[in-house]
């Protein structure tokens, strides 16, 4: 089912080898296989349910899998298997570095409420990554200013719009320098005249070369930005390929389906 | 009235040992509270089963009982501490299992999507507790932390009956003497008011201070 990534012979940033995760009898993932390159902005689309913002937040171990591997450059993450054969998880102290390297933007911001939004985006490379604080505090208000919101350093979070929050979230991943950006719905949780200043934010970050997975409901971006579209249902990716041919030739019917009910909306 | 003024000064002796013995069981209550509160979230089951047995006792038996406890029973066993440490160190114990449920509350409090969120810039362990879980569950724990310190000042006043000289045994000494119980025990009890007062006012100014711009 996987095809080869835009740019071959890049070196996949991502890869995700037969990932399964189940709850008892109910399979939220079922051997989700995928790769994403170094520079690519892959969309994720599908039906709600279908496991997309699962397998986001398990490419950074938010959630557990119990089956297969994700590597990051090569690295696998999450689970070592020891000398008894027996899969363990990893000490959190390499979980953590882990996720150090991957940006992740929420559906509701998820700021942190007792913080200013220039700490908000400096506190990570200053108490992780160990970064003096002048230079981290120059870098937000440059990533801040590239969000278009220099002028909020010192608000606190509670006082500023639903966009002005989620950009401040992407400023805030952005300033730990991820070799990857994950988007969980970012755009679901805004009014509908927000929406706009977030994807232009997002969209830029994909002009600058920036190796992306986002999930959204938002077809128009996916066809726009994407150099790549999964579409998964049922914890499977049944399809993938260029924006162009999944919208204009889906194979499955599962995809000509969900194309047609996001279409119509509710016009007669 | 002369009453009071005429005995002001043991009065005032009273209520700054009640004063040293609340302050320092809050600190020690606070403190401990934290640690079990930090256990019955983290910690692996044994030690979490163990806290959990000393919050059940501790909130299952009267103070007055385990004060009684420590000041009778200990020296059988050969134990002999002074009232006033034991009255500070059993005061503390026992309140710092309400502590300890203050503060297990308000961690539990934070929303786990802001766990997340810290987790997801590669925090863990204790960066994520003192930069993002603890500063947010601070806020939450205010008004009961202060209502649990208010208990404490309170609660001070049973080691009278263990013969250490507080706020309230110097009352019931001064009434001995002057046989006017209604204005003494009057004077004491505004004593109490008036520090637990001031706590109360305390608290509501750091909840102004430190609370959410919103």
């Amino acid at each position: 089912m996987s095809i080869d990534p835009p740019a071959a012979g890049a070196r996949p940033a991502i890869e995700i080898d037969g990932l399964s995760k189940w709850f008892g009898q109910h399979v939220v993932l079922d051997r989700v296989t995928t790769r994403i390159a170094s520079g690519e902005a892959v969309v994720v689309i599908g039906p709600s349910g279908s496991g997309k913002t699962t397998l986001l937040r398990c490419i950074n171990l938010l959630e557990e899998f119990q089956e297969g591997e994700i590597r990051i450059n090569g690295a696998p993450i999450g689970y070592a298997v020891g000398p008894d054969g027996q899969r363990r998880r990893k000490p959190e102290r390499e979980v953590a570095a882990m996720r150090a390297q991957l940006g992740m933007v929420f559906q509701s911001f998820n700021l942190f409420p007792h913080m200013s939004v220039l700490r908000n985006v400096c506190v990570a490379p200053i108490k992780i990554q160990g970064a003096r604080r002048d230079e981290a505090e120059a870098r937000a208000v440059e990533l801040l200013d590239r969000v278009g919101l220099k002028d909020k350093v010192d608000a606190f979070p509670a006082r500023l719009s639903g966009g002005q929050q989620q950009r401040v979230a992407i400023a805030r991943a952005l300033a730990m320098r991820p070799k990857a950006m994950l988007f969980d719905e970012a755009t679901s949780a805004l009014d509908p005249e927000l929406v706009g200043e977030v994807l232009a934010v997002m969209h830029q970050l994909a002009l600058d070369g920036m190796t992306m997975v986002v999930v959204t409901h938002e077809m128009q971006f996916a066809r726009e930005v994407a150099d790549r579209v999964v579409f998964m249902a049922e914890g499977r990716i049944l399809e993938e390929g260029p924006p162009e041919a999944l919208f204009e030739a889906p194979k499955s019917d599962r995809l000509q389906a969900f194309l047609k009910r996001t279409r119509a909306g509710y016009l007669p | 009235m002369d009453v009071l003024i005429n005995n002001g000064w043991l009065l005032l002796r009273g209520a700054s040992l009640t004063l040293w013995m609340s302050a320092a069981s809050i600190g020690i209550a606070a403190t401990l509270g934290l640690a079990f509160a930090l256990v019955q979230v983290f910690a692996a089951w044994p030690l979490r089963a163990l806290v959990e047995v000393y919050l059940f006792v501790m909130r299952g038996v009267p103070l007055l009982v385990l004060l009684f406890g420590m000041y009778y029973a200990l020296p059988y066993a050969g134990m002999d501490i002074d009232p006033a440490t034991g009255g500070i160190l059993v005061i503390s114990l026992y309140f710092a299992a309400f502590m300890s449920e203050v503060f297990r509350g308000a961690i539990l409090a934070v929303p786990r999507v802001q766990w997340d969120a810290g987790r997801a810039l590669g925090m863990h362990g204790s960066a994520l507790m003192t930069n993002v879980v603890l500063p947010q569950a601070v806020r939450t724990a205010g008004p009961p932390f202060i209502n649990t310190c208010i208990m404490i000042v309170k609660g001070t006043s049973l080691v009278s009956i263990i013969g250490l000289w507080d706020l309230t045994q110097i009352g019931r000494q001064i009434v001995e003497r002057t046989l006017a119980p209604f204005s003494v025990f009057g004077g004491v009890a505004l004593i109490y008011f008036f520090i637990c007062f001031a706590l109360s006012l305390v608290g509501r100014h750091l909840e102004r201070r430190f609370g959410y711009v919103h």
